[in-house]
């Protein structure tokens, strides 16, 4: 079913590093902000005492209204990071990938 | 009747009508129709899905929602941007690696293409037209109160602007009118919050102060609770906008405008940068509307409820900030919002029948190019005329029930469908019939049988489903068919179709070589 070439991508060490890397990156990325969302919810549902509660005793700000600002600043901070690392590390990657089976060679 | 609104509002239509006849000329083959011929950068286009996701639902429903509930409209702030970090993270590279102009194309990418592509066009037509729906009955009623239009004027208005945008302009014009917008509306929200936090010589603290005092609830605002008490609901919440967004056919058609995935991913981050600053405005715009419009008798009915309902908070708060000049641009803004989204839903709808069931299904994937568009202007032109008519039927009916049917849909059916199409090797089209369509009816069912229709609608004492929102379950149903009735798929097709997972993989990785 697979085409020579395909083959030849699935052996390479780039292509195998590039996918495993990714992987990780996005995976735990995302967990990472949806544990958040979850957390948010589990908390406004079961301890809304504890998102009620102002951030500083005697302040006014209340935890809740923090973390949700919390939340969209990570996900902004995430967002500029994984680009980052994208355009570092996984699109030079890419090209080499790209590069080396044009010409045919193995890696 | 507000002069600046108007003036406004048709400076904006003339110059959307003059890039529509622009892009007209522009608009020849289906990659020109269906994806602007792959020509838009990565900051417009993340200007583009911006505009196409802050929705008149957004800018004037969560400023309703943090106007009447306070904190607990944070959940909707914070979903509507992690949806995008879903998309990011997962979806969009790979969707443009493997797709050409719907998000169906990578669906039928290695399955059966005929069975797959009906059901996800159904999928894609089951989200668009409702949502549809919901924008033009809400636009008709603020266009009433906006410019004081009859109600079947405004929506009028409305279907004809947008069946012209799509039917001639195609992609290219409705990229350039979400572009607008979504400065507009950026520009819009910022002078509101700006203006908010200046009357509060921006102290924060002091905003929050004086939200608690004027609003009937009191303290109760500054808490979780007023709205969402049970924990199923807050689950289907967060799903239904996480994974909901994901599965928005005009949101995923828009990631086809680039050349490639870099651009692709270029403008999802974009994307996220413009819409969760606009979300976080919108807290601070909600708030702004309890301290200065909940007990200003300017803006009270003889009820003693706000003019127009609560989905007017954040249009009556730019009048305290600028007046009737800045009124009239806040109107115009929005109902250019209006028009932007609803642009965008009749394009993915054009799309569906045209390209995934016209040339794919019925012409075995070999449309001829001047059928196929004449068939999506066609097609533009009967879902004009359709939801024109429906949505005139419905003036005055509650239309959340439609956006949250759109949602729920697109949660449940078109993103479990893609994304394990995209992820699991063992997906088989005997799994992907069944769970897109058991998420279909999972969703319509549970709808139907819950406290917005069962009750609100057909006026019965208490619903069979307790839940207003059925993604949880839907979810639950397309994943639980699709894993069943994928793994215990044994006949050759399936054989094949694992098969030819690693190309697809090798492509949605890398892209084609």
């Amino acid at each position: 079913m697979l085409s020579q070439l395909d083959k030849e991508i699935l052996l390479n060490k780039d292509f195998q590093q590039l996918v495993k890397v990714r992987r990780r990156v996005s995976w735990s990325f995302l967990i990472f902000l949806l544990g958040l969302y979850v957390a948010f919810g589990v908390l406004s549902v079961y301890y809304p005492a504890v998102l009620a509660r102002p951030v500083f005793t005697g302040g006014i700000v209340p935890f809740g209204v923090l973390m949700g600002y919390a939340i969209l600043a990570s996900a902004f901070i995430i967002t500029l990071i994984y680009v980052r690392i994208s355009n570092n590390y996984f699109v030079p990657l890419e090209r080499k990938i790209i590069a080396s089976i044009k010409a045919g060679g193995q890696s | 009747m507000n002069m600046t609104a108007i003036s406004m509002f048709f400076l904006f239509v003339g110059i959307t009508l003059v890039i529509t006849v622009w892009a007209s000329k522009r608009t020849k083959t289906r990659s020109d129709f269906y994806a602007a011929g792959n020509s838009i950068g990565g900051l417009q286009n993340g200007l583009a899905i911006a505009g196409d996701f802050m929705s008149a639902a957004t800018f004037l429903g969560v400023t309703a929602l943090v106007y009447s509930t306070g904190m607990d409209a944070i959940l909707f702030i914070i979903g509507g941007t992690l949806g995008w970090a879903v998309i990011l993270l997962l979806v969009a590279e790979r969707l443009r690696n493997l797709g050409k102009y719907t998000f169906s194309d990578v669906v039928a990418f290695r399955l059966e293409r005929k069975p797959v592509r009906t059901m996800s066009a159904i999928g894609s037509l089951a989200v668009a037209i409702p949502y549809l729906l919901a924008q033009m009955v809400g636009a008709g009623a603020l266009i009433q109160i906006l410019f004081g239009l009859p109600y079947e004027v405004a929506v009028v208005m409305v279907g004809v602007l947008m069946t012209l945008y799509v039917m001639f302009g195609g992609m290219l014009a409705t990229t350039w009118i979400q572009t607008i917008k979504a400065v507009l509306l950026l520009i819009a929200g910022t002078i509101i919050g700006l203006g908010v936090m200046s009357m509060m010589s921006y102290d924060f603290g002091a905003l929050i102060t004086a939200a608690v005092s004027e609003h009937p609830k009191g303290a109760a605002i500054m808490a979780p609770g007023v709205m969402f008490t049970d924990i199923i609901t807050v689950i289907s919440i967060a799903l239904a906008f996480v994974f909901g967004t994901a599965g928005l056919p005009h949101v995923l058609m828009r990631f086809f405008t680039v050349p490639d995935a870099l651009q692709a991913r270029r403008s999802v981050a974009y994307a996220i940068g413009f819409i969760g600053y606009f979300q976080s405005l919108i807290f601070i715009i909600g708030l702004g509307a309890i301290v200065y419009v909940t007990n200003n008798p300017e803006f009270l009915a003889a009820d003693g409820g706000l003019i127009g309902g609560s989905n007017m908070s954040a249009v009556h708060l730019s009048k305290v900030i600028g007046g009737d000049l800045f009124l009239g641009f806040v109107s115009a803004v929005a109902f250019a919002t209006i028009l932007a989204v609803v642009s965008g839903l009749t394009l993915s709808a054009a799309a569906a029948v045209s390209h995934d069931l016209y040339a794919n299904v019925i012409c075995d994937g070999d449309a001829d190019r001047d059928t196929e568009l004449k068939i999506s202007r066609i097609t533009t032109l009967v879902i004009g005329l359709l939801t024109m008519g429906l949505a005139i039927l419905l003036e005055g009916e509650n239309v959340a029930v439609l956006a949250l049917i759109a949602l729920a849909i697109a949660a449940s059916v078109n993103f479990p469908v893609m994304f394990l199409s995209m992820y699991w090797s063992r997906f088989t089209t005997r799994g992907a019939l069944a769970g897109g369509y058991a998420g279909l009816a999972t969703a319509l069912i549970l709808v139907l049988l819950g406290p917005t229709v069962w009750v609100t609608l057909f006026g019965f004492d208490k619903p069979i489903f307790p839940y207003r929102y059925p993604t949880l379950f839907a979810m639950i149903a397309n994943l639980g068919c699709a894993y069943w009735f994928s793994i215990t798929d044994k006949s050759q097709r399936a054989i094949a179709e694992a098969e030819s997972y690693d190309a697809q993989w090798i492509q949605s990785e890398i892209g084609p070589i």
